[in-house]
């Protein structure tokens, strides 16, 4: 049964992807801006770009340069970019990767920062604790990310050296290091809307009546919190993150920029800055199946955690 | 605490006799005063918001100048007043058509279900599987840099989350007695809807757009950061932190003080959220 | 209009330029060459291409310089040419026919040796295809022959002087003839060059790594083991490496930062003269910039002493022509107009819009000094009664904009590739079907005698001759006001005290066979 609707769903992506890919690439090039003379800059002679645009078949209709995506495509070719010159795929999956993993790493640092500020709150709803989570939040989601990177950079690349300043790192173990203080950058400002509606939940949760009969039974406060407070907690976690994982891929830009690292955020901003057409067309297909895979992981973890909830 | 469903409940249940929420208050309180503190800016700031003095550039918080000034010699403080003028404004109208919008969809895919239902939810997803930044990047180039662009792309984007809200509430609305019983009396399908069902359902969307303020500045601040938000010489948060950044070590305050001013600002309206949210029931 | 200030401004920036470069250069007498490390550089973004014909962006060029020689390159100071790959050439007396004879010794990063043919290979691609971006460097080679494997000869269509330069130009790095064997993809994915540094690995978005070339033909060099080259865009991040000891230099700091760094310990800040111009370009086909008393005003009402205090912190010089006094042929005399506001009235007074008139500046986004630039314009052209709106838009649509010829008033800036003031000239003096057709920097300008002088300078081979000529130029173009000269700035780059013979060059580029780590 689960496996039906996961086929399903897969199934019903591909319109969505399709619909997207094609919104997109219409608008791009409907956009004023020549990929040809950003790629040969100051020195761009009318010459040399009208043949750099017939080299990129530019000066084809739109719906034949259309077709020739589509046609490349169902050969699993995503096109060269017109920029670096090489396979938009090759540079779509270092940088999808990089990004997985920075927003890995920021959720579950946001998990961990937000499930005892959410407890903390919900102690007295309405109280000290309460308010003081809530303006801790608040500077979270207030204080642009910039800002807290490059302070989180001075504190421990700096101050006290245990993190490199910025950069990607060129072996593994070294990527899984860099990611450190970006991650946590992240985390800082997911939080508070993990927060908020970890918050909510709880509270519901614990005021709810089995909670009531758990306790009346002498089940301890510790364990009731365990069995109800953080199923329920992990059930809001796995909405917020995932029904923001839209907003929160494009937000990683500021976060790449400020630790140099080679992500989709910044791929995603240039490409459509220079016009890089197949880049663009690349990276929103990728991520339009992303998200996709996303809401669907998110509605089965609900379902799993939840058992009110039916998968339809 | 459930609330008793009644028609135009909202507008009801405001009649009842309960203590006005702490919450709404305190928020109230913040967001007025900013709002009031925008609206009387001249009456506040001893200088327009673009007055250069390149002969006092990057000065610190002196008598003449409460918090010092930029790179090209204006007041941080004017900035920082007109600025909020320009991000609640703009926050607060890029929020209002998508909830108007989102709302109106959501209901009406709620209620009637079906093929509308389904186109509408496909829309939906299309627009979800959109990476948000290409879009407004997108848009912002197709429509021109401006106020206007930001809106159209903050419409285009945000209407979904309202129009599943509402669509949430409105598919546990439709089975209810109150419903059932308008249905009997012989009262229109769109008369139930935005007389009966619209109104219950919709706390819960406002509560949400109280946040989305919150989340739409910030996308402004973002969109300022990559050059394309509010046009300058207009003052604007965004732009202000922006230009900021490479003063981080030596000024630290032209970036930070309007970080501080979107967190105030998110402050108190997660206050008046949480606050409408109680006083109407549904916390 | 009174010679003796003007004169100042030239004497100031060329006496600036000679201090900083000795000053930069007073780096190399520390001692004897220690051998080996790494030297680590963040620059502000990533390389996009390894292919020398493919290349437009400053990190591209900068790099391939490292890996690919060429004929001749220029000296340190940006004025004269040196043989490199060539040990010197004969000119026939017809100026048509230029036989180069070549070093012996050079060998590829693969150890094979280099030879003619490799080079004839090499030049002849930069024009191979129309869409090339450099195509137009070798436009006037009509043939090259290989008459012997050390022997070279090149055949112009016409008398063309700049051909050194163009020769001496990155494109124009040489690489084995046929890619060695390999298809042009293959190649480039590990290319080879006969420069001091050979490629190790591209992470694309992060960094490249380059390693000493065994086979260098310049005996005992490079003293680096080897060169990484990181992508770091924020400025603060990129100090902050530069503080912690991550990176030994640090590309552009912000002018904003200079003090800052220049009192940092550990740190070298120098600011290297460099060939770049900034303008405020007038498009002559919307009114009123066709009226020539129309663009000297508003020249006459910028105030460019406030500008490089604002923009560039004191670390500029305001321009008076439209070539940057970094370079072989700059005139300190050229009449650009400079700030007095009572001219400003006077000329606007003599015009078509007397009274002042609205218009609209496009600025791009993201580079914040445009931003900044324009409301500094906005702002200094209100009292002449002229009404700016600031129009931000992406830099490609700016771009795209002003070539199209679809605005106003912009900035733009000129660089040069060679140090032959020709490439400059054609691009952003020349108008009509003349020079590169791109209509003077997109400003629709055109003056016949202007075109006619260059032109001539192309032809002639009489050094004295061609400053006279390139010195009318810029009398004529500072008069005409096509573009307002802002201001020259320098390249910046804050490095570590250990890093010793670092030198950047007015095109830009950098000799890193020259550097050497210090312990």
């Amino acid at each position: 049964m689960l496996l039906r609707y996961v086929v399903r769903r897969l199934v019903l992506m591909i319109p969505v992807a399709f619909g997207v890919t094609l919104l997109v690439f219409f608008s791009i090039h409907l956009v004023p801006g020549d990929p040809a003379l950003s790629f040969l800059g100051d020195r761009a002679t009318p010459a040399a770009v009208a043949a750099l645009r017939h080299n990129w078949a530019l000066d084809r209709p739109l719906p034949v340069q259309y077709w020739l995506f589509l046609s490349r495509l169902a050969h699993g070719n995503l096109g060269r970019s017109l920029f670096y010159q090489s396979s938009t795929m090759g540079l779509l999956s270092r940088h999808v990767v990089v990004t997985l993993l920075l927003l890995l790493y920021g959720a579950v640092g946001a998990v961990l920062f937000s499930i005892p500020l959410a407890a903390l709150a919900t102690i007295r709803p309405g109280g000290l604790a309460d308010h003081a989570v809530r303006i801790i939040g608040m500077v979270g989601i207030g204080m642009p990310s910039f800002w807290v990177g490059i302070i989180l950079i001075i504190l421990f690349g700096l101050v006290v050296p245990v993190f490199p300043v910025a950069g990607y790192g060129d072996t593994w173990p070294a990527h899984l290091w860099a990611l450190v203080l970006p991650g946590a950058t992240i985390a800082v400002s997911i939080a508070p809307m993990l927060v908020r509606s970890l918050r909510a939940s709880l509270i519901e949760a614990l005021g709810s009546d089995f909670v009531a009969f758990a306790r009346a039974k002498g089940v301890t406060p510790a364990r009731v919190f365990v069995r109800y407070g953080l199923r329920n907690a992990a059930i809001s976690a796995v909405n917020v993150l995932g029904v923001n994982i839209g907003f929160l891929v494009g937000g990683t830009v500021v976060i790449e920029n400020v630790f140099a690292l080679p992500g989709l955020g910044t791929l995603m901003v240039h490409s459509v800055l220079d016009r890089d057409f197949p880049v663009v067309q690349g990276i929103t297909l990728v991520f339009a199946m992303l998200v996709v895979v996303v809401y669907l992981l998110t509605d089965i973890a609900h379902a799993l955690l939840d058992p009110r909830v039916q998968l339809s | 605490m459930m609330a008793i469903p009644f028609a135009g409940g909202a507008a009801r249940r405001l009649h009842r006799r309960r203590p006005v929420p702490r919450n709404l208050l305190a928020g109230g309180l913040v967001l007025g005063t900013i709002v009031c503190m925008a609206l009387a800016a001249p009456l506040i700031t001893a200088y327009g918001p673009t007055t250069q003095d390149l002969n006092n550039i990057l000065a610190g918080p002196s008598a003449a100048h409460w918090l010092g000034t930029d790179e090209l010699g204006r007041d941080v403080w004017s900035r920082l007043v007109y600025g909020a003028r320009t991000d609640l404004s703009v926050a607060f109208v890029a929020v209002l058509s998508p909830f108007v919008i989102g709302t109106l969809l959501g209901a009406t895919a709620g209620y009637l279900g079906g093929l509308i239902d389904a186109l509408i939810m496909r829309a939906a997803d299309v627009v979800v599987a959109f990476p948000f930044y290409v879009l407004v990047i997108l848009l912002v180039f197709l429509l021109g840099p401006g106020a206007r662009s930001i809106y159209i792309a903050i419409t285009v984007v945000s209407w979904v989350s309202y129009a599943r809200i509402v669509r949430g509430g409105t598919l546990v609305a439709r089975n209810q007695e109150y419903v059932l019983a308008a249905r009997v009396a012989g009262f229109s399908g769109p008369r139930i809807l935005l007389r009966h069902i619209v109104p219950n359902v919709v706390t819960q969307a406002i509560v949400f757009a109280m946040s989305d303020i919150v989340l739409d500045i910030l996308a402004i601040v973002t969109l300022g950061y990559l050059g394309l938000g509010i046009q300058p010489p207009a003052p604007d948060w965004g732009e202000m932190m922006a230009n900021g950044q490479q003063f981080l070590t030596s000024h630290w305050q032209l970036s930070t003080i309007p970080g501080i001013a979107v967190v105030i600002t998110g402050l108190g309206l997660s206050l008046l959220g949480d606050g409408i949210a109680e006083l109407l029931g549904t916390g | 209009m009174g010679g003796a200030p003007r004169r100042k401004i030239g004497l100031t920036a060329l006496l600036a330029a000679a201090a900083l470069a000795l000053g930069a250069q007073s780096g190399r007498a520390a001692g004897a060459p220690a051998r080996g490390g790494t030297l680590v550089f963040a620059r502000t973004g990533d390389i996009l291409t390894l292919d020398p014909t493919q290349m437009t962006d400053n990190e591209s060029i900068w790099t391939a310089e490292n890996i690919y020689d060429t004929l001749y390159v220029a000296s340190p100071d940006g004025k004269t040419l040196e043989p490199w790959l060539a040990t010197g050439y004969t000119l026939s007396p017809d100026h048509l026919t230029w036989t180069f004879h070549l070093r012996k010794e050079v060998r590829f990063q693969n150890g094979r040796p280099m030879t003619s043919a490799d080079v004839k290979f090499s030049i002849e691609r930069v024009a191979a295809k129309a869409s090339n971006p450099f195509a137009f460097i070798n436009a006037a080679i009509a043939s090259i022959d290989t008459p012997g494997p050390y022997t070279l000869v090149i055949r112009t269509k016409y008398p063309w002087a700049p051909l050194l330069a163009d020769v001496a130009l990155f494109a124009n790095g040489v690489i084995p003839a046929n890619y060695g064997g390999e298809t042009e993809a293959q190649f480039f994915r590990h290319p080879i060059g006969t420069g001091p540094f050979m490629v190790k690995s591209w992470a694309k978005g992060s960094e490249v790594q380059l390693v000493a070339n065994p086979y260098y033909w310049q005996k005992g060099k490079p003293y680096l083991a080897g060169v990484t080259f990181l992508s770091v865009p924020n400025d603060n991040t990129r100090r902050l490496q530069l503080q912690s000891g991550q990176v030994q230099v640090d590309e552009f700091p912000p002018f904003s930062m200079v003090s800052e760094l220049n009192h940092m310990p550990g740190v070298r800040m120098t600011l290297f003269p460099s060939s770049r111009t900034d303008f405020l370009a007038f498009n002559e086909q919307h009114k009123p910039f066709a009226d020539i008393h129309v663009r000297r005003a508003i020249s006459y009402a910028l105030n460019r002493e406030a500008m490089v205090k604002a923009v560039l912190f004191g670390h500029g010089e305001p321009a008076n022509a439209i070539i940057s006094p970094a370079l072989w042929g700059y005139d300190p005399n050229s009449p650009g107009i400079q700030y007095d506001l009572a001219k400003a009235k006077a000329e606007l007074a003599q015009s078509s819009v007397p009274h002042g008139f609205s218009t609209t500046l496009i600025v791009g986004s993201g580079a914040s000094t445009e931003a900044l630039l324009g409301q500094i314009v906005q702002a200094e052209l209100k009292p002449l009664g002229i009404n700016v709106t600031l129009r931000q838009v992406d830099p490609n649509s700016e771009y795209t904009d002003i070539q199209n010829g679809k605005y106003d008033i912009a900035f733009n800036y000129d660089t040069t590739d060679i140090i032959d003031p020709d490439e400059l000239i054609s691009f952003s003096a020349m108008g009509g079907t003349t020079g590169q057709q791109t209509h003077a920097l997109f400003t629709n300008y055109d003056n016949p005698e202007v075109d006619h002088w260059a032109e001539q300078a192309e032809r002639t081979f009489d050094e004295a001759r061609r400053h006279q000529l390139y010195d009318e130029v810029q009398v004529q173009v500072a008069k005409d006001a096509p573009l307002a000269f802002l201001y020259y700035s320098p390249f910046a780059y804050a490095y570590s005290r250990k890093v010793q013979g670092f030198d950047v060059y007015p095109t830009g580029n950098y000799h890193l066979e020259d550097v050497w780590l210090s312990h």
